[in-house]
């Protein structure tokens, strides 16, 4: 699967991941089957909506799926050629918050509230180099300043500071030891736009100033058209399209995609009513044996009904999941 | 007196340890029967406790409210009882705004219950299905608990009980940001619906511009407790006149990347509404504050017809 093919190995590569959570009420089927990679420096989002699997996914690249009733059924995370699905626990801690962080979707329960923030941050630096206390305090410092936090307040508690500072101070620990992967699970979800736009800056910054890879969650599609360089958008645990962000976003595909689209209201555009998607999303224990899209979509046929599409390239990577993606589905 | 609702400098202030918080001050508007009033703002700038004030579900320190002509500032709580029929509220949070412990059938039906609108259960069952139908919830969900249901079905039961005693005019905090972009869509076509078919009066609190965009006739702009912009939907994104608003609207991050983008990055963050200093109360983030500003807090100002704006500079920033 390639979005767009520069060549050589894959930073990261997810072949086939499926995720299960084996319930008292059946399996619940989060994660099915899905495929994606990353170069170093890029911004991959997933796009979605809640209980699309999004979260699954970061979490099992981070071998963090609660488990039970998690439990990653097959396939490959390979980062840096490396497997990620074969390293035992003590590995995986070595790799967590070193070479992958995470900046988790709510700051204000993502923090100790009885720490300094100072000292979280120097306890990760700790954790993952050799270097004395002072060293760390140092480097702590400085990563505070690079938020955009002034070092002074390196021993302030979390509850002194609003939700646009303690998110700055989430993404100083995750940017502490330099990460090579940075996830984000909503970010600025929980923001107010103007700071929202303060944090996604200090993320672009930093980002081109490490060189990290991103994996960025949200079901914004005004940040991912900010942020992104490839887009997956997610649906029932699958990923129904795939490309660059010009290809999802200008030359849309898969109807689903484009009923995202749809149902958003739009700055630019007056409408009268805006165009939701029918019903809900289907119940991840009990998924249709075809696409998982079809009771809710406009366009299907008879032959959606029966067969369960398979990703088609629609030309460059440009990947979709649906049987119609030979062009019929455009925009009016 | 004109609109259906009057507000006149109305105020809220809490006191806290550190000092009187001025959560809403000399707050003016009013609106039109039918109409819809956005209220939009960032969190902490007093839209929630503006709502909440209008309709007696927090008492004004201080302020008029005329509502159908008749001063409502201070109402018996005979007379507030009987103006509750006419006003109702949808809240932010379909999960903790219903009772778990009632039925759908219960929630909906309790203020027709309170307020002995039926003559016997027959009706009020008959009632209730109705207005099941009226928001599109299937009647098999009249003796489910809200816990079985998703979001959007919820916040249903929340606009099917704030209907059901065909209120004039309904505060609608937050409806929809507890939801899913394509559930998001069918609820606010549902509100548009419904005030069409019944004629309703929406004051609509937001903190999503382009959601307050789509549903609202006029908008006014909150920052830290005071308006600092009223004018018309259209108006405010076409032609924005204050810094703050200018700023706000750059901050969307918007779908088409085509589109080029002139950001207004703010520095720093709100400031606190306790015992706040004179002057502007968005001198400190302003790239244009001047002396003046952090001396004599402006007045609203009509800056162009039908357009208000509370700021000093407000022909520097815009003639460029």
């Amino acid at each position: 699967m390639t979005a767009k093919d520069s060549g050589g190995t894959k930073f990261l590569q997810v072949k086939n991941l499926i995720i299960h959570y084996e319930t008292d009420n059946g399996v619940v089927e989060a994660v099915n089957n899905i495929s994606f990679e990353m170069n170093r420096g890029e911004t991959l989002s997933l796009v979605g909506e809640t209980g699309a699997g999004k979260t699954t996914t970061a979490l099992g690249i981070l071998s963090l799926v609660p488990n039970p009733p998690g439990k990653v059924i097959g396939g490959e995370i390979i980062l840096d050629g490396e497997n990620l699905l074969k390293k035992n626990a003590p590995q995986m801690r070595k790799i967590r918050g070193n070479k992958i962080s995470m900046i988790f979707q709510d700051p204000m329960t993502s923090l100790n509230p009885i720490e300094t923030v100072g000292a979280q941050i120097a306890e990760v630096i700790r954790l993952h180099n050799k270097v004395s206390r002072a060293e760390a305090i140092q480097r702590a410092c400085d990563m505070l300043e690079k938020v955009g936090i002034p070092a002074e307040r390196y021993t302030d508690f979390p509850h002194q500071f609003s939700g646009g500072m303690k998110q700055r101070v989430v993404i100083a620990i995750a940017l502490a030891c330099s990460p090579e992967l940075l996830i984000c699970d909503e970010p600025t979800s929980a923001l107010d736009v103007t700071i929202q736009a303060q944090v996604l800056d200090t993320m672009r910054q930093l980002k081109d100033e490490f060189q990290t890879s991103m994996l960025m969650i949200t079901h914004d599609l005004g940040v991912v058209a900010e942020t992104s360089d490839n887009v997956a958008v997610m649906y029932a645990g699958e990923i129904v399209e795939y490309g660059t962000l010009r290809q999802v976003f200008k030359d849309t595909r898969h109807p689903y995609t484009r009923a995202l689209f749809d149902s958003l209201p739009d700055i630019g555009k007056d409408v009268e009513r805006l165009a939701p998607i029918k019903g809900m999303t289907p119940d991840p224990s009990n998924l249709p044996a075809c696409c998982s899209f079809y009771n809710r979509c406009s366009h299907r046929t008879e032959r959606c009904a029966q067969i369960d599409p398979k990703a088609y390239d629609a030309g460059d990577g440009h990947l979709v999941k649906c049987l119609l993606a030979g062009g019929e589905v455009r925009e009016p | 007196m004109s609109g259906l609702l009057e507000v006149k400098n109305l105020k809220k202030y809490y006191e806290t340890n550190r000092g009187t918080l001025h959560a809403v001050d000399d707050v003016s508007f009013s609106v039109e029967k039918g109409e819809t009033l956005g209220v939009v703002g960032e969190s902490g700038c007093g839209k929630s406790t503006l709502g909440q004030a209008v309709i007696h579900l927090r008492k004004p320190t201080d302020g008029k409210i005329f509502f159908q002509g008749e001063d409502i500032s201070a109402p018996s709580s005979k007379r507030l009882h009987e103006l509750r029929r006419h006003m109702q509220i949808i809240f932010q949070d379909p999960f903790s705004s219903l009772n778990p412990r009632m039925t759908v059938k219960q929630i909906i039906g309790e203020p027709l219950r309170i307020y002995k609108v039926s003559k016997d259960k027959a009706e009020l069952e008959g009632r209730v299905a109705k207005l099941m139908e009226t928001v599109g919830l299937a009647s098999r969900f009249a003796n489910t608990y809200p816990h079985e249901l998703d979001g959007g079905r919820r916040q249903r039961i929340g606009i099917a009980r704030a209907l059901a005693l065909n209120p004039s005019f309904i505060v609608c905090d937050e409806p929809v940001s507890a939801l899913d972009v394509s559930i998001q869509a069918q609820v606010l076509n549902l509100m548009q619906d419904l005030q069409e078919m019944l004629n309703l009066t929406y004051i609509f609190i937001t903190h999503d511009l382009s959601v307050v965009k789509h549903i609202s006739d006029h908008i006014i702009v909150m920052y830290l407790g005071v308006v600092v912009e009223r004018c018309s939907s259209k108006e405010l994104f076409d032609a924005p006149l204050h810094p703050y608003t200018k700023a706000l609207l750059s901050a969307i991050p918007h779908s088409d990347i085509d589109v080029p983008k002139e950001r207004i990055l703010l520095k720093g963050e709100l400031s606190s509404p306790i015992e706040p200093p004179p002057g502007c109360r968005f001198a400190k983030r302003c790239i244009y504050a001047t002396e003046k500003c952090s001396q004599d807090s402006p007045e609203m100002e009509e800056a162009r017809p039908g357009h208000m704006a509370a700021c000093h500079n407000i022909r520097l920033v815009n003639d460029k």
